[in-house]
C-alpha cells in the first residue's frame, strides 16, 4: 500500500506546509542566535537587522495560518494529517513568540555600555547557547518525527530554568556592587528572563512534536528548575 | 459503556464460491451509533445485511458463524424473519418510498404487523413516526399526497419514519445520505443524533466526516475483514492500524 495520498495536490499542500514551518524554524533559530550575539558582544549595529527579521517570521506565521485554513477547508484532514496540520498551527505560534522574545532582546542592547565585564555575561552566554541547542534539537525532532528526542528537549528545560537562575544571580550580584549599574542591569535581567521564556515555548513545541508522533499528550507535569520553584 | 445489542462472532459470508466476510467479530452497543467504513466491496453492507437476514433473498449466499441480538441467534433457521425485521429496520442509499400516499407509507408496516387496530391508533402511529423523523411539520397538511412527491431529503426522512413506525430496536442505514444535498444530509444527521436515544443504529457511510459527526464507534472493513474497530474519536485522530490510517487519510492505493 502506498504512503502517498491518492490526491497528489493534497500531498503537495501538506509538504508545502511542512516546508514553510521548517523555513520559519530556521529563521527563528538564526534570529535567536543573532540576538544572543548582539547582547553578548553589545553589538548595536545588528539591532535593526534582527528587528527586521522578526517581520519575516511574522509573515511566515500568517502564511502558515492561511495554508492551514485552506487545508482544513479543502481536505478535512484525518488522523496523522490532522495532527500534522494542528501541530503546525501550534508550532508556528510558539516560533513566532520566540521571534518576539529575540526582538525584545535585540532592543535591550541599545542601553548597554560597551565595556561589560566578561564574568557578568558568561552565564548569560551559557544560557543562550543552551536555549539555542534546545531550539535546534526540537526542530530536528520535528523534521525527523523523533519522539525520544522531543521528550529529551522537554526534560532538559529544567536545565534552562537552573541556568536562568544562575545568570540572574550574577546580574543581581553585579547590580548590588554599584547602584549606577541599575539601569542596564535591569535590561540584562529582562534579557535573561526572555531566554527562559523562549525555553518554555521550545518545551511547548517538544510537547506538540510528541503529540504529533504518537497521538497522545505527554503524561506528568513539566520538569521545573530552580527559578520556577522559588 | 452501553450494553451490547448485537454480537457477531467469527461471522463468514459467502456468495457462491466468493467469500465476502472473513471471521468478523464485532459488537454493537445499544443506543449508540456505530459507523462502518471501508472501500466499496469491503463487506460493510454485507455485514449489516446479516443483522436483518437480508442476505436470505440471495440464493447463493451462505452465512456461517454467530450473530446474535440480545443473545438470540439471528441465523437460527427457525427464526421468524418477519418479526426479526420488525425489530431491525433498514434505510437504504436511495430513498425508496412506496408508490402510495405519505400516510400509507407509514401505516403499512404497523398494519401488516398488526400494530394499529383502529384508524385513530394508526393516525397516532403516523403522527408519532413523522414527528420522530422530523418530518411532521412539513407534511402534516398533505398526508394523502404521494410519498414520491416529496423532495429527496424528505423522502429519506419518510423512509426513516416508515422504519420506526413498527417500533424497532435497531435501525440499519446503508449510506442514507449519499443521494442527498448538504442541508438534507444535516437534517438526517441531526435526526440520527435524536434517534440514538431510543434505537441502536448502524450506519454504512463513505463520508469520513459523517462517520466522525454521527457515530460513537467506528469499524473499518477491508477485503471482507474487519481491520480495526474502536471509539470513533480514536479511529479518526490516532488509529492503531496503518491500513485504517491510510484509508481515512486518502492514501489508499
Amino acid at each position: 500500500m502506498s504512503n502517498e495520498h491518492t490526491v497528489k495536490s493534497y500531498e503537495e499542500e501538506l509538504q508545502f506546509l511542512k516546508d514553510s514551518l521548517i523555513k520559519m524554524g530556521s529563521l527563528t533559530e538564526s534570529q535567536l542566535g543573532d540576538a544572543m550575539d548582539a547582547v553578548i558582544k553589545v553589538d548595536k549595529d545588528s539591532i535593526d537587522k534582527i528587528i527586521k527579521s522578526d517581520e519575516e517570521i511574522n509573515k511566515f506565521r500568517s502564511k502558515i495560518d492561511t495554508q492551514i485554513m485552506n487545508l482544513l477547508v479543502k481536505r478535512a484532514p484525518m488522523a496523522i494529517d490532522l495532527r500534522e496540520t494542528i501541530s503546525s498551527l501550534k508550532i508556528s505560534q510558539d516560533l513566532e513568540r520566540i521571534g518576539d522574545l529575540s526582538k525584545s532582546n535585540a532592543k535591550k542592547v541599545k542601553p548597554l555600555p560597551l565595556d561589560l565585564p566578561d564574568e557578568l555575561l558568561g552565564n548569560l552566554k551559557r544560557l543562550g547557547e543552551l536555549v539555542m541547542k534546545q531550539l535546534n534539537d526540537v526542530l530536528d525532532s520535528y523534521v525527523n518525527k523523533n519522539f525520544d528526542k522531543a521528550k529529551e528537549v522537554w526534560k532538559k528545560d529544567e536545565q534552562v530554568d537552573d541556568l536562568t537562575y544562575i545568570a540572574m544571580e550574577s546580574v543581581i550580584d553585579f547590580l548590588s556592587k554599584d547602584k549606577k549599574n541599575l539601569d542596564f542591569s535591569t535590561h540584562l535581567i529582562f534579557a535573561t528572563k526572555n531566554l527562559e521564556r523562549a525555553g518554555d515555548h521550545i518545551t511547548n513545541i517538544a510537547e506538540t512534536v510528541c503529540y504529533l508522533v504518537k497521538g497522545e499528550y505527554l503524561k506528568g507535569s513539566r520538569p521545573k528548575g530552580k527559578v520556577i520553584q522559588e | 459503556m452501553n450494553n451490547i445489542k448485537i454480537k457477531s462472532k467469527n461471522l463468514n459470508v459467502y456468495y457462491g464460491d466468493k467469500q465476502a466476510l472473513f471471521d468478523v467479530n464485532l459488537d454493537l452497543n445499544e443506543k449508540e451509533v456505530t459507523a462502518l467504513i471501508g472501500p466499496s466491496g469491503c463487506g460493510k453492507s454485507t455485514f449489516i445485511r446479516c443483522i436483518n437476514r437480508m442476505n436470505d433473498v440471495i440464493d447463493i449466499c451462505k452465512v456461517t458463524g454467530n450473530i446474535e441480538m440480545d443473545g438470540m441467534n439471528i441465523n437460527d433457521k427457525d427464526l421468524d424473519v418477519v418479526s426479526l425485521r420488525e425489530r431491525v429496520g433498514m434505510v437504504f442509499q436511495k430513498p425508496n418510498p412506496f408508490p402510495k400516499s405519505i400516510y400509507d407509507n407509514i401505516s403499512y408496516g404497523p398494519k401488516i404487523h398488526g400494530k394499529g387496530e383502529t384508524k385513530s391508533e394508526l393516525d397516532q402511529i403516523v403522527e408519532n413516526s413523522l414527528k420522530k423523523s422530523a418530518l411532521w411539520e412539513e407534511v402534516k397538511d398533505r398526508l394523502d399526497e404521494p410519498g414520491t412527491s416529496l423532495s429527496g431529503g424528505q423522502q429519506q426522512r419518510l423512509c426513516i419514519a416508515r422504519a420506526i413506525s413498527v417500533n424497532p430496536e435497531v435501525i440499519l442505514m446503508d449510506e442514507p445520505c449519499s443521494a442527498l444535498d448538504p442541508i438534507a444530509t444535516a437534517k438526517i444527521e441531526e435526526l440520527i443524533d435524536e434517534l440514538k436515544k431510543t434505537y441502536t443504529i448502524v450506519i454504512v457511510t463513505h463520508s469520513m466526516a459523517q462517520a466522525v459527526r454521527v457515530s460513537q464507534k467506528t469499524g473499518f472493513f477491508h477485503l471482507g475483514k474487519l481491520i480495526e474497530v474502536g471509539n470513533t474519536e480514536k479511529i479518526f485522530k490516532n488509529p492503531d492500524n496503518k491500513m485504517t490510517q491510510d484509508y481515512i487519510t486518502g492514501r489508499f492505493g
